[in-house]
């Protein structure tokens, strides 16, 4: 017992002093904070999350946030900056798949995630959960959906009023995003695959805020 | 439930304010008691004879590295929330000289002048609104030198990114850093007081 009464005997500082020594110490061998790229997942959770289907937002919800400017959520685009320079949905920013965690992603903001259909972005999502992000949806259907819903929506055949009226509105947010509505059955055969709106469109103050409405921080 | 509490919404903005209140008020109290609201003894540090205020410095931050780490590490903080200041490697130096020769001349730095004037002190008072003077200033002519201002921009950068250490080493050569630092501030003050005497 002569190194227990020899500490006993030490001053509070160099007890202190010690205690911090034996900290840094066991940090060389207690890894990295920020947790690199190894994770651990809850697979039950996760699927839990999928099969109660509350991970995703639909194009027409999507399309009304825009409009109504709501800042509060970041959309991001997987796909290829080529792809995304032809066309995006506004307020989209383009961040590849591998960038991902690297984005400067905030762990506790909203995150949209859509690619061309929905496996990439499904992919990415499954990346983002497992590290621990807290509220990441994918666009239900992606880019496809977002056209067939939002830019280019086709009446229904022989609509009831109830249709008509959903249809009414479509059309005003399709016309707001600089898409075409299709109405009749020539619809479907019409349909031009290059008709895809102009990035610049839509005016209006869409993508001028952009939702990082960061707070100044510091000292 | 994991911190920081503000960022994963346990509180908003105004409840932000009355926190900062508090820590606030914490900062200011512990600072007094180290003796830091007077400026004779914070000046003293730069003439070497009263090492405390690199003590006290030192400590609180091996501490709050330490304390930081381990939270992370045992996953009661989300480190890549923390907010960290981006680097500007030359206005940041220019800055830090500026607040230097103004801690010499006067004895404070912001945070300490706030104590002393909260305690009294007339000179607390003067840097008080010799502070306030010189925001308003700052802020009134800020464009004339916004461009150096944003120059040598970093981005943000943590030591283990910089010298690409593993973070646990980071903090170990810290902690044997801060340890070193307190050595040779006792023998550095033992050598002074000696000196005095004479």
């Amino acid at each position: 017992m002569k190194w227990y009464e020899s500490f006993r005997k030490m001053s509070l500082n160099h007890k202190l002093a010690l205690a911090l020594f034996l900290f840094g110490f066991i940090a060389l061998f207690a890894g990295d904070p920020y947790g690199g790229a190894r994770t651990e997942i809850n697979t039950k959770e996760m699927a839990l999350i999928v099969e109660k289907q509350v991970d995703h937002v639909s194009a027409v919800e999507l399309a009304d946030w825009i409009i109504k400017n709501r800042a509060d959520y970041r959309l991001v685009d997987l796909r290829t900056e080529k792809e995304f320079a032809e066309y995006a949905i506004p307020t989209a920013e383009n961040i590849p798949l591998t960038g991902l965690t690297d984005a400067g992603l905030q762990r506790n903001e909203k995150i949209i995630l859509y690619s061309e259909g929905g496996i990439h972005s499904a992919q990415a999502w499954f990346l983002l959960k497992a590290k621990g992000y807290k509220s990441v949806y994918m666009l239900f259907g992606g880019l496809d959906e977002w056209k067939d819903q939002v830019l280019f929506p086709t009446q229904p055949e022989n609509p009831s009023p109830e249709q008509l009226a959903v249809f009414a509105k479509a059309k005003e947010v399709s016309k707001y995003f600089g898409g075409t509505p299709q109405t009749g059955a020539e619809s479907a055969v019409t349909r031009p695959q290059s008709a895809m709106p102009k990035l610049s469109l839509p005016t209006g103050g869409v993508g001028t805020q952009r939702p990082r409405a960061k707070k100044k921080e510091g000292c | 439930m994991s911190a920081p509490f503000y960022k994963y919404g346990l509180f908003n903005d105004e409840v932000s304010l009355i926190v900062a209140v508090f820590i606030g008020l914490g900062f200011g109290f512990f600072l007094e008691r180290a003796g830091f609201g007077n400026g004779r003894k914070l000046a003293a540090q730069f003439y070497f004879t009263d090492m405390t205020v690199l003590k006290v410095m030192f400590t609180a931050i091996v501490t709050a590295m330490v304390g930081v780490y381990y939270l992370s590490i045992f996953g009661f903080l989300d480190l890549s929330l923390v907010y960290v200041t981006p680097t500007n490697l030359v206005p940041q130096i220019t800055g830090g000289l500026i607040l230097g020769i103004g801690f010499v001349i006067g004895g404070y730095c912001p945070g300490t002048a706030c104590v002393s004037a909260s305690t009294g002190r007339y000179d607390g008072w003067a840097y008080v609104a010799g502070l306030f003077a010189g925001i308003l200033f700052f802020g009134e002519v800020f464009h004339l030198f916004e461009k150096f201002y944003t120059s040598t921009a970093m981005g943000k950068v943590t030591l283990p990114q910089l010298f690409h250490l593993p973070y646990g080493l980071m903090v170990f050569l810290v902690c044997i850093m801060a340890l070193g630092a307190f050595a040779a501030a006792e023998w550095g003050e033992k050598k002074m007081a000696a000196k005095k005497e004479d």
